[in-house]
């Protein structure tokens, strides 16, 4: 099956170059209103993660891995991560990531990032 | 501005209280710092109301409006405050500040919420509502779930390591114990939430390497306090204690924006805002409530605001330095920990317990002898949104 483009955009703001995920009407560090559309490239380096066992509502399964990670171009984004288990993560490893269904809501899938251990 | 004080505080036990409707609680909590105040039959001119989730939880809206009616305080003017887990503490700075300003003499303000008629499932999803929608919420993510990777940075950064983690649970659970308004009141045992191999089924993981009981329960409470100028409060024959300090600061909602993600700046700028305000430093605090909500959250605050260097929170807890006769003794109360954390009521319940500690109201397990200045830290979002306050009894 072909893969799915991962469908977020960061924002390079074009006066001081800082990059910004999500969205922000101005540029966090310069105000500027000015942004360059950046799309997340490469594989990514997990920063932190976690495992969470008291699942919030729309979410029928016994945990759920979650982590934050920094594509190779530098975006950072939340994901969830493809692992049987925690012990299989550490900080700093490479992690592989994909567009694929994270939740379902009102009968149909939704979309987000997901990370799978490349290590 | 005025110098401002509060006349009155009130709450009532928080916990499971199925008997009780938001509106309820609140009336109740109100009554009690009203009659604390000496106005049990008396009008205010205005009311706050400190609350998260009504409109989620209870499918009622316009609270505030609907407290004054049945506490007949009608034409009082009347507004409900939003301000995620930090409603309590928004709606207590937009009292003082109406009172300070010499626009209202005297205000009741009041946090309530009532989040144990949801299950769990949905409770933990209400709570989630306040992270970003598509960069957070959308994969499921919760607040425990943020505390847990807030946690494995500090631990890697910091060398917070899990017997630090325990030491606040152990005490603020020891703390709730003596509190008759806590929601836990059951003292935890080392060995039985570490030790032992039972504690993989006692104390299992909840966000990892968060357990469940670095946590803090989903609690039903109210908690008020009644405020008015300096100089209308001369003939009070309780002792007075002022608000000397507030402060205020935000800071990103998606945590991966943080260049420092361990770096909680609004706790920081609050808190040094507060102690500006008030002319104190943090080493003259002698008591202090901060927002454990996740035990982390207590040794990285307490870092934070100033009482301990950074790496240094998590030790001076296993040392007792913030026990009862320690450095600085933290949430004497049991904190959110044990007394409980219903969202909008948590910023009011801290001010209320610490207005007890400078009032000397408390029983000596509790009480900081001669406490004269506290502080308080109420944390929102993920510390996407704090409020700080400084309180000092004042000599009359």
């Amino acid at each position: 099956m072909k893969q799915k483009e991962i469908a977020i955009t960061a924002y390079k703001c074009k006066k001081c170059g800082k990059l910004h995920y999500p969205f922000h009407d101005r540029c966090l560090a310069c105000k500027q209103r000015e942004f360059e559309k950046v799309k997340p490239e490469g594989n990514a380096k997990l920063l932190t993660y976690t495992a969470i066992f008291n699942l919030p509502w729309g979410f029928d399964q016994r945990y759920l891995i979650i982590g934050v990670a920094e594509f190779d171009n530098n975006v950072k984004a939340m994901g969830q991560i493809k692992a049987d288990s925690i012990d299989q993560l550490k900080v700093g490893m490479k992690v592989k990531p994909s567009w694929e269904p994270v939740r379902v809501q009102y009968g149909e899938d939704v979309y987000g990032l997901k990370f799978e251990p490349m290590e | 501005m005025r110098d401002v004080v509060i006349i009155g505080a009130g709450m009532i036990p928080f916990g499971r209280r199925d008997e009780d409707t938001l509106t309820d609680m609140l009336a109740y909590a109100s009554l009690k710092a009203l009659d604390d105040a000496g106005l049990g039959d008396k009008s205010v001119d205005a009311v706050y109301v400190g609350n998260m989730g009504s409109g989620i939880l209870q499918h009622q809206s316009s609270i505030a409006s609907s407290l004054v009616d049945r506490l007949s305080l009608l034409p009082a003017a009347a507004d409900t405050v939003e301000n995620g887990p930090a409603s309590g503490g928004s709606a207590v700075k937009n009292g003082l500040l109406a009172v300070a300003s010499g626009y209202y003499d005297t205000v009741l303000v009041v946090g309530g919420e009532k989040m144990r008629e949801v299950t769990g499932w949905r409770a933990t999803d209400f709570v989630a509502t306040m992270t970003h929608p598509e960069a957070e919420y959308l994969y499921g993510i919760t607040l425990p779930g943020m505390a847990g990777m807030f946690t494995r940075l500090y631990m890697e950064k910091y060398g917070v390591t899990r017997e630090h983690l325990l030491a606040v649970s152990i005490k603020n659970q020891e703390m709730g114990t003596l509190n008759p308004y806590a929601h836990v009141e059951m003292a935890l045992d080392r060995e039985g939430i570490f030790d032992s191999p039972h504690a993989v089924v006692n104390n299992p993981v909840s966000a990892d390497p968060l357990h469940l009981y670095d946590l803090c329960p989903v609690s039903d409470g109210a908690a008020a306090i009644v405020i008015c100028p300096l100089e209308k409060a001369k003939k009070m024959t309780k002792p007075l204690v002022r608000i000397a300090g507030f402060g205020q600061a935000t800071d990103t909602h998606a945590l991966q924006e943080r260049d420092d993600p361990t770096d909680l700046k609004a706790v920081t700028l609050a808190a040094q805002q507060a102690f500006e305000m008030a002319k104190l430093k943090p080493s003259d605090i002698h008591v202090a409530e901060l927002h454990d909500a996740f035990t982390i959250l207590e040794i990285a605050e307490s870092e934070h605001v100033g009482f301990f260097k950074k790496g240094e929170g998590g030790k001076a807890a296993a040392a007792g330095k913030t026990r009862l006769g320690g450095q600085i003794p933290i949430n004497l109360s049991g904190g959110l920990k044990a007394r409980g954390h219903p969202v909008g009521a948590t910023g009011v319940a801290q001010i209320v317990d610490i207005v007890f500690q400078l009032r000397h109201e408390l029983p000596k397990t509790r009480q900081v002898k001669n406490a004269q200045n506290g502080l308080t830290v109420n944390f929102g979002g993920f510390g996407n949104n704090v409020l700080a306050f400084v309180l000092r009894r004042v000599e009359q």
